[in-house]
């Protein structure tokens, strides 16, 4: 599902982010990318949503190799087949719940039957089912990061990217979180999510990338922190 | 800021026309004192069949002539009230008879005018500076090359004046536009960010901002042709009829230049999406 072969990253200031970086990762796993701030996890995310292109090597999503993308219609195709969920939740504070998640739909030029299913769907399957019409403020912090899951499932991607989801959660909320994230593996989405949180990563036991310095020290399956 | 952008090219699309609307006026100021031409031969009455094709034939083997057009008194009669349409005062009171036939000369080489009065053997009278000819059937020539040379040089100054500001004041327009294309999309980052990361195209990120730069543009251009109209009625057609030998334009005029008014328009929007968007480009 997604492959990242001999990539390295290296930025126009000259910091190297990746250093021939090798990762395969199969359709429906479960895997952490740990490592301290500045080891390469958020560079590994961002390119392989092609925020980003690789220096030398080459990064394979869902069988497309990225780098040949066109900006026209191959980058966005790609986008949709991949989820994203940051530690900040990205909401818009003027939408509520519902339109923050059929936002997602809408600007992919989906039709309104389909929003209209799919959005109240996906909204119960987070346990939101009741506060369609809630804005985000009104909500607690598990709460919109629930909304933020929400909308990243809610055209069925492949592959759901999650950048420290739990980073502004309290250890409650967090276990929450990943219990849905679980959930949405368990339906077959391949999840990679970076995170500094140890108890989670230990808790969960799934494959633990470590990264340090933009190259990988520990690829392990059922896998803790350190 | 829109209202900016909006009313700089409103001001820029109203001097544009403004420009096209003088060269217009300029254009209507040559044809009635000139008829276009650059010298007339004028026909004593009465006027012969014979000597319309002799002199014809004759004006017409000089080599520096290019065209010769006859205009027989009743042509000249029509095109004198259609000239002084909006002054009853002269169509209704001169006759059709003072209107003399005249053939109408375009010169191919205007340096060799000397022809034309040699051939009819004509020579300047020294009091009124009127060239008469002994040339039976020919009343007088007259040379309009002098006229039409001033003319087209206080047109040129007047229209290039008013166009040199109009392109200034478009510019600012299209930046100004930019501007607000670009602030506009900077208030709405965090909604592009979330529209790029859910896998909507370039396209349907940039459309509403691309149609918000079309309106603004075409807000002035309308403000603009609205305002054209009003100068129209209210400036020139408050002269018409005082200055008796000044032919106007007419809502005619006004109409025929509002196409170019909303091609520029169109430019502007075009351009100032281009450079007004081009940062937010990359996916």
């Amino acid at each position: 599902m997604i492959s990242l072969q001999n990539v390295t990253k290296t930025y126009k200031n000259g910091v190297t982010a990746l250093e021939a970086v090798s990762i395969e990762i199969e359709k429906g796993e479960f895997v952490f990318v740990v490592g301290p701030s500045g080891s390469g996890k958020s560079t590994t995310l961002r390119l392989l949503l092609r925020e980003e292109e690789p220096s030398t090597g080459e990064v394979f999503v869902a069988g497309k190799n990225v780098v040949r993308l066109s900006s026209l219609g191959g980058i966005p195709k790609l986008r949709r087949n991949i989820g994203c969920v940051f530690q900040d939740f990205k909401l818009l504070q003027d939408k509520t719940v519902f339109e923050n998640v059929s936002f997602a739909l809408e600007v992919i030029g989906k039709p309104k039957h389909v929003i209209d299913t799919r959005v109240p769907e996906i909204l119960d399957y987070v346990g939101l089912g009741e506060k369609l019409n809630n804005y985000p403020d009104e909500l607690s912090g598990g709460e919109q990061q629930r909304v933020s899951i929400a909308r990243a499932c809610v055209n069925r991607p492949l592959v759901l990217l999650a950048d420290e989801p739990t980073g502004n959660l309290d250890p409650n909320t967090s276990v929450d979180i990943m219990r849905l994230l679980d959930k949405v593996n368990k339906i077959g989405t391949t999840v990679v999510m970076a995170t500094h949180d140890q108890a989670i990563v230990d808790a969960m036991r799934k494959r633990v990338i470590e990264l340090d310095k933009g190259k990988v020290v520990r690829d392990q399956s059922r896998g803790v922190y350190s | 800021m829109a209202f900016a952008a909006m009313s700089t090219a409103f001001i820029a699309l109203f001097l544009f026309g403004l420009a096209l609307i003088i060269a217009r006026e300029i254009n209507l100021v040559i044809e009635a004192v000139t008829g276009n031409v650059q010298v007339a031969v004028y026909l004593s009455d009465p006027v012969k069949t014979d000597t319309v094709t002799r002199i014809q034939s004759e004006l017409q083997q000089l080599p520096a002539v290019a065209s010769v057009e006859y205009e027989n008194k009743d042509e000249a009669c029509a095109r004198a009230k259609q000239l002084f349409e909006s002054n009853p005062a002269i169509t209704e009171n001169v006759p059709c008879d003072v209107y003399p036939a005249s053939f109408r000369v375009t010169l191919a080489d205007t340096a060799q005018y000397a022809q034309i009065t040699a051939a009819l053997s004509c020579e300047p009278d020294p009091t009124t500076h009127d060239i008469t000819c002994t040339e039976p059937g020919v009343l007088k020539v007259l040379d309009f090359r002098d006229i039409l040379d001033r003319l087209s040089a206080i047109t040129r100054v007047l229209r290039n004046g008013v166009l040199f500001i109009a392109v200034i004041m478009l510019v600012s327009a299209t930046v100004l536009v930019a501007n607000t294309l670009r602030m506009g999309m900077f208030a709405r980052r965090k909604e592009i960010g979330i529209m790029r990361l859910v896998g909507a195209t370039n396209w349907r990120i940039r459309v509403p901002f691309l149609i918000e730069g079309l309106v603004e543009a075409l807000v002035g251009a309308a403000l603009a042709i609205i305002t054209l109209f009003l100068v129209k009625v209210f400036v020139v057609d408050q002269l018409r009829g005082r200055i008796v030998w000044l032919p106007l334009i007419r809502n005619g005029d006004v109409l025929a230049i509002t196409p170019w008014i909303l091609i520029a328009a169109a430019g502007v929007a075009i351009v100032a999406g281009t450079i007004g968007i081009r940062r937010f480009l990359d996916v």
